[in-house]
């Protein structure tokens, strides 16, 4: 990010915001299992289950401070966990995504022909796919899918926009005097993609790749909500909410993982924005 | 957007803050649902008809052919439209219905002669526009059609012991031996040997008699256009939605009842209870843990609401054809190593622990039966030490479970903590319940599942040659799904199901009972505790001892009441405030 970029970043709060959110996200993912005080999958039936057969609620038993589920684990330790399991099924499936999305758009962008034909008619046929639809009908088929599927699941069926992107603007780079330049030195097409063309194209696909981390907890979200993510007793936050949504009786185990999911999607949300904002000047 | 300034910052987060501030208020101001019953009768001191019955169930019906329908769903339909020649009263005892009195039973025990009740009518079918009378001649025609193997009924096994049922339904014969039409109100039945449990087959709804018109008309439709000679008739289904019913005018038993019932299928528990508790559904007889703990907790519903054991034993299946299950100490380790309390506790207490696969309200079941399955963990571990498992078992144990919710994850989850403490690994398997059918009904195929059984018939024959009989083995739709044999029980039910004195016979399967805790083809884990709440208007019903749900005798004092203080602490937004009697009736 260039001296220009980032003094535009610094300067939308809306964006700072959303990188706190998403540090404070990541970091309390990457920590979870330190920070979580208990197993989130101990199950104490005796303590966290009162005599009349209700799950303790936030503060009502010290030292576990969010209450319990219905079947007497921690809260607290399965958000941090659970958060764990969102998060990294997120990042990977987005790594994944942009890999694949940007070996598409920059190859069909620069070399057009035959390969771009091949490629944008692969991203057609992707993008007219119902996306949850698609990833529910293979985990069905799927017997026994692991989270690894998931995350190449979720990564094989959202590349598209970003290999559209891509694509366009390696197609204007393409054309700068510098690219035709190298060419007419006799430059080999590898070293101009990544000298000339990646460099250019690196802000779009930031920008997109912190949406795109949004999106891929919402879709992990709806499909643990589903049932088809984590398997039991694992957690994640899709899961948790799905759990809790059918005991709204103890609203928190709804309330919690919704809102940390809410505020995830919030802050990467405002964080592209940003980001586009400071890579964008043009507005 | 080059830059914000501090006013345009603030500016965007005015509106947030007011949403925000805005939702708190809505939901600090929530109305609470009514905390009592908010309909009471009008106090009618002696039964009287009309108004609309509405109750539930959270499965969709799959049809009304009594000769196929072998579920809790379809049967509180059935029991609506159709008779039987035989009924249960309130103490589980047999009574005649359809037939005259009860049948009379030849010195040997092996033939039934029942006289029929002259005059009862079948509801208006195709060709047929008032029905006709029910005669001993449909009686032989539905009991052959109920047998033929053409029709696959799942019934079939109750009634083999009639004379000739077993050529009949294999093709060999072109009628059943064993039932004879003496006259126009008279039919005899012929055992081939004496069966104890034959009357029971009877009062079931597989025998419920069918006119032949009906089913010559419809074919294959006829599941959805019963006709039959019960005290509702069908009016129209309107698929995943509602069944309608409307009283059966020229019922043989003239007694009062709804003008109408209506059946919601498909509707899930937890929106039942909200529907119920504002009072546009009558009868509520599932409910999620909260809701239970609501209405056990509720003192307004107190006196309409019952709360008893249900007659059904639940347990982990364990497939003895299967490793690790193949090894009798793998299994008792397991029926050992469940904390049936703390399950308990994790479902609202509704769980009452079982030792055994006799339910406490059958005779057999010892409440003092050493073999019986407890939660002791030292002797779950010996007896892995004993399987040669002194480390537990490497490889994970797949577990079926049908259903995939909170509540089939939950009872997963409960399971994998407790087979953990022994060294068993448990991966679930999540199924729907038609897959878990078929595929635990087929040998090799499911090393174990969660399972249950609810009683067809207050009699110990019904679990236990049903459940762990040789017999019950086939290559498909097994009902034996642990696929236990033991020659030693065989023998011993063999013996009881055809001995005619009472208490030689309760011993037998006495016995029977402790053979099965002592080899553990299941792990016994509970004998669920069920609720039902009805509305106070609602009268005439209790729970009945074999029949789920039997609404047969409701009646509605009418007009509904709204009770006005209630409304006021409901804080109520339903439309229904703006009529006096609810909008329904």
């Amino acid at each position: 990010m260039d001296q220009r970029a980032w003094r535009r970043f610094r300067k939308n709060k809306g964006a700072l915001f959303g990188a706190v959110l998403v540090s404070f996200v990541t970091l309390t993912a990457v920590l979870g299992p330190l920070l979580a005080p208990h197993d989130p999958n101990e199950q104490l039936r005796e303590t966290l289950i009162n005599d009349d057969y209700e799950p303790a609620a936030p503060f009502e038993v010290p030292g576990h401070w969010l209450g319990a589920d219905s079947t007497g684990r921690d809260e607290l330790s399965r958000l941090l966990h659970g958060g764990r399991v969102s998060m990294m099924v997120a990042y990977l499936a987005t790594l994944l995504a942009i890999a694949i999305g940007t070996l598409a758009g920059v190859t069909s962008g620069y070399f057009g022909g035959w390969i771009d034909f091949g490629w944008m008619r692969l991203v057609d046929l992707l993008l007219s796919l119902p996306f949850l639809l698609i990833a529910i009908a293979i985990q069905r088929v799927v017997e026994d899918p692991s989270l690894f599927f998931l995350i190449l699941l979720l990564a094989l069926l959202s590349w598209t926009t970003l290999a559209r992107v891509t694509r366009s603007k390696v197609m204007q780079v393409r054309q700068l005097e510098y690219v035709q330049a190298a060419l007419a030195l006799g430059m080999g097409h590898l070293r101009i993609l990544l000298r000339h063309v990646l460099p250019n194209v690196l802000g779009p696909i930031i920008v997109l790749g912190t949406t795109l981390v949004a999106r891929m907890i919402i879709f992990e979200s709806a499909l643990s909500f589903l049932g088809l993510g984590v398997d039991p007793p694992d957690a994640s936050w899709g899961s948790m909410l799905n759990e809790g949504r059918q005991q709204l009786a103890y609203p928190w185990l709804m309330l919690f993982p919704a809102t940390l999911i809410v505020m995830t999607v919030f802050g990467f949300n405002l964080l592209g924005e940003g980001l586009r904002d400071a890579f964008d000047p043009k507005e | 957007m080059p830059s914000i300034r501090r006013s345009e910052a603030l500016g965007c987060w005015v509106p947030v803050l007011t949403g925000l501030g805005l939702l708190g208020i809505l939901i600090a101001t929530w109305p609470d649902p009514p905390q009592g019953p908010r309909f009471e009768g009008a106090g009618a001191p002696t039964p009287r008809s009309g108004g609309t019955f509405v109750f539930h169930h959270e499965e969709n019906v799959r049809t009304l052919d009594p000769h196929i329908a072998y579920d809790e769903l379809s049967g509180m339909a059935i029991r609506l439209l159709f008779d039987g020649l035989l009924d249960y009263d309130d103490e589980s005892n047999l009574i005649p219905s359809l037939a005259a009195d009860m049948p009379t039973v030849s010195e040997d025990g092996l033939r039934f002669r029942f006289r029929l009740r002259p005059g009862v009518r079948f509801h208006p079918m195709p060709g047929l526009p008032s029905g006709r009378e029910l005669v001993a001649e449909d009686v032989s025609w539905s009991l052959h059609r109920l047998l033929s193997g053409a029709v696959g009924s799942p019934g079939y096994p109750f009634f083999s012991s009639i004379l000739g049922a077993d050529e009949y339904h294999r093709g060999e014969a072109d009628r059943i031996e064993g039932i004879r039409v003496v006259d126009r109100y008279t039919i005899d039945f012929t055992l081939k040997e004496p069966d104890q449990t034959f009357l029971n087959a009877m009062a079931m709804t597989f025998a419920y008699p069918v006119p032949r018109e009906n089913y010559e008309h419809w074919g294959e439709e006829v599941k959805f256009h019963p006709v039959g000679t019960g005290p509702y008739v069908f009016d129209e289904w309107e698929r995943d939605v509602e069944l309608r019913f409307s009283r059966n005018r020229r019922y043989w038993r003239d007694r009062p009842g709804p003008d109408r019932m209506i059946f919601q299928e498909n509707l899930a528990r937890e929106l039942a209870a909200q529907r119920f508790r504002n009072g546009d559904l009558d009868a509520i007889h599932r409910q999620s843990p909260s809701d239970y703990r609501f209405f056990r907790n509720a003192e307004r519903w107190q006196p309409y609401l019952s709360e008893f054991p249900r007659v059904s034993t639940f347990g982990i299946g364990l497939n003895c054809e299967m490793a690790p299950f193949d090894n009798v100490h793998v299994r008792r380790a397991v029926a050992f190593a469940i904390d049936r309390q703390g399950w308990s506790r994790a479902r609202s207490g509704r769980l009452l622990p079982a030792g055994q696969i006799l339910p406490p309200a059958l005779p057999g079941h010892d409440p003092n039966l050493p073999e019986a399955h407890t939660f002791d963990l030292d002797r779950a571990r010996e007896e892995m030490r004993l399987a040669g498992f002194p480390e537990g078992i490497r490889e994970p144990v797949t577990v079926w479970i049908s259903g995939q919710d909170q509540t089939s994850t939950q009872y997963g989850e409960l399971l994998q903590q407790d087979l953990a403490r022994i060294g068993i690994q448990v991966r679930m398997r999540f199924v729907s319940f038609a897959a878990y059918l078929t595929e635990s009904g087929k040998p090799h195929t499911v090393p174990a599942f969660f399972t249950g059984w609810n009683m067809d018939f207050p009699d110990p024959s019904n679990f236990l040659d049903i459940l762990f009989h040789s017999r019950s083995i086939h290559p498909e739709n097994s009902e034996n799904r642990a696929f236990y044999r033991n020659p030693e029980l065989d023998a011993i039910l063999d013996e009881a199901r055809s001995e005619t004195d009472r208490h030689r016979r309760i011993d037998l399967y006495r016995r029977a009972n402790a053979i099965v805790s002592r080899d553990a083809p299941w792990a016994f884990t509970y004998y669920p505790l069920s609720m039902e709440v009805w509305q106070p208007y609602v009268k005439g019903y209790r729970p009945h001892p074999v029949w789920s749900q039997d609404y047969r005798n409701v009646w509605l004092d009418l007009p509904r009441r709204r009770l006005a203080e209630r409304l006021v602490g409901a804080g109520s937004t339903a439309p229904a405030v703006f009529f006096p009697l609810g909008g329904r009736r």
